[in-house]
């Protein structure tokens, strides 16, 4: 399936492709276009519009377009659910939701700022969300400290 | 130079590579390997050692190597000093003291799990350590949200709503005004408010929005965006094959039933109503 959003992605772009991706349909292709070309492209292409107002994914109440895709699909993994959380807060300038969110945030922003391809930095950030996730998963109380890490 | 350290790197290792290379030596190499021949290969190798104990480029104190490097070589970016006190509180685990400090080690302990070759991992770093100084050079002010006022906004007036029906009062006009920006705002990217407009003509948005009436019409800034909307909605209606949803969303609107509400307003008919009346005058004036 195509899906099709906004240029010049930083978070919630990012993150919906990654999840689209790895946990609905593996053989999603990704477009960007301006704002204003997003509704008639996606008709034109037989696309899915998605994060931009006025569509079925897309931010609703406080919540963004990767919440809305876990709920839309009956999405129930803890993992994700957890992630959600820490996209949300980055997405929607509410750093307070989860400690992580500032950080990844400061991380999206700068990505943007130095990759103008929307494909590159679409290829690092599917990297760093897969990081997140096994964050979560796997190493979630590992703590990184100087002498306890120098015994391992 | 070459620089050597401990293998399978995290936060310091990857952050001091990332200094040396721009801003020390950027034809610098690193070598990673076990811990207990560090100080061996160093020898061999003719390399710098760093991030162990007992070297020069280490940790003091509190300090992490990072600022070591970076008060070793008089560095006196201020991105720099930003991000270093955001690599410490990732790289000894005291993330109170940078609020981007537990993203930057969730993000860096996930990848190290998931990539097992020290190199690639570096590759990825200086990737990750470029954005954090574009944006503590240029961007730390920059909020996402694209209109974190409208936000604001939106939070007062539904908790004033909630207040309201609680008191079950008439909704006094000026809220029902405060309403319809609100939602304009909302549904259009333009983005258009009195505050920022007011900041461009140097005048108190307040001032502007008095005044504003006295030259547009005797409407209100709200009422005059959403006539021009209106009215675009109009030249669509005759212009195009566009369904009035899509009318609706090319005018800003993301909601039909407000759509319809305004554009009743305005024209005294419904959409619907309103093209019916369009197509028939057009296949009046062909027959």
């Amino acid at each position: 399936m195509k899906w099709i959003t906004r240029e010049r992605p930083k978070i919630d772009r990012i993150a919906c492709p990654w999840l689209i991706k790895n946990f609905l349909d593996k053989e999603a292709s990704f477009f960007f276009v301006p704002p204003e070309q997003v509704l008639l492209k996606a008709n034109e292409m037989n696309a899915i519009p998605f994060d931009i107002s006025g569509v079925e994914y897309s931010h609703d109440g406080e919540f963004c377009t990767f919440d809305k895709i876990i709920k839309k699909h009956n999405i129930t993994e803890p993992v994700l659910l957890k992630l959600a959380v820490i996209i949300r807060g980055a997405d929607t300038d509410r750093f307070e939701l989860a400690r992580q969110s500032a950080g990844l945030w400061a991380i999206s922003a700068g990505l943007s700022y130095n990759y103008k391809n929307d494909f590159e930095m679409l290829e690092i950030g599917m990297k760093i969300y897969d990081a997140l996730y096994s964050w979560i998963k796997f190493v979630p109380d590992e703590r990184h400290i100087w002498k306890e890490d120098l015994r391992v | 130079m070459k620089w050597i350290t401990r293998e399978r790197p995290k936060i310091d290792r990857i952050a001091c590579p990332w200094l040396i290379k721009r801003f020390i030596d950027k034809d610098a190499e690193f070598v990673y390997v076990p811990f207990n021949e560090v100080i061996l290969k160093a020898k061999e190798l003719n390399a710098i050692p760093f991030d162990v104990p007992d070297v020069e480029f280490s940790h003091y104190g509190e300090l992490c190597t990072f600022d070591y490097f970076i008060e070793k070589y008089k560095i006196n970016d201020s991105a720099v000093r930003t991000m270093s006190v955001i690599i410490r509180g990732a790289d000894t685990d005291r993330h109170d003291i940078a609020s981007q400090s537990s993203g930057l080690w969730a993000i860096s302990a996930g990848l190290s799990h998931n990539i097992k070759d020290d190199n690639q991992l570096l590759e990825l770093g200086i990737i990750l350590y470029d954005a954090l100084y574009s944006w503590a050079k240029l961007l730390m002010k920059e909020k996402h949200t694209q209109n974190p006022i409208d936000n604001l906004l939106l939070q007062v007036f539904n908790k004033f709503l909630k207040q309201k029906s609680g008191l079950n009062r008439k909704t006094p006009p000026w809220a029902k005004e405060l309403k319809e920006i609100i939602q304009d705002q909302i549904d259009t990217n333009l983005a258009l408010s009195l505050k920022e407009i007011s900041k461009n003509f140097d005048v108190h948005p307040s001032y502007l929005s008095r005044e504003f009436s006295k030259y547009f019409e005797n409407l209100s800034f709200g009422d005059y965006i959403r006539k021009l909307r209106i009215e675009k909605a109009i030249k669509l209606i005759h212009s195009s094959n566009h369904t009035l949803t899509e009318i609706a969303y090319l005018t800003g609107f993301s909601d039909q039933s407000h759509f319809t509400r305004i554009f009743k307003k305005h024209t005294g008919k419904n959409p619907s109503a309103f093209r019916k009346n369009v197509l028939k005058s057009k296949s009046d004036t062909k027959s």
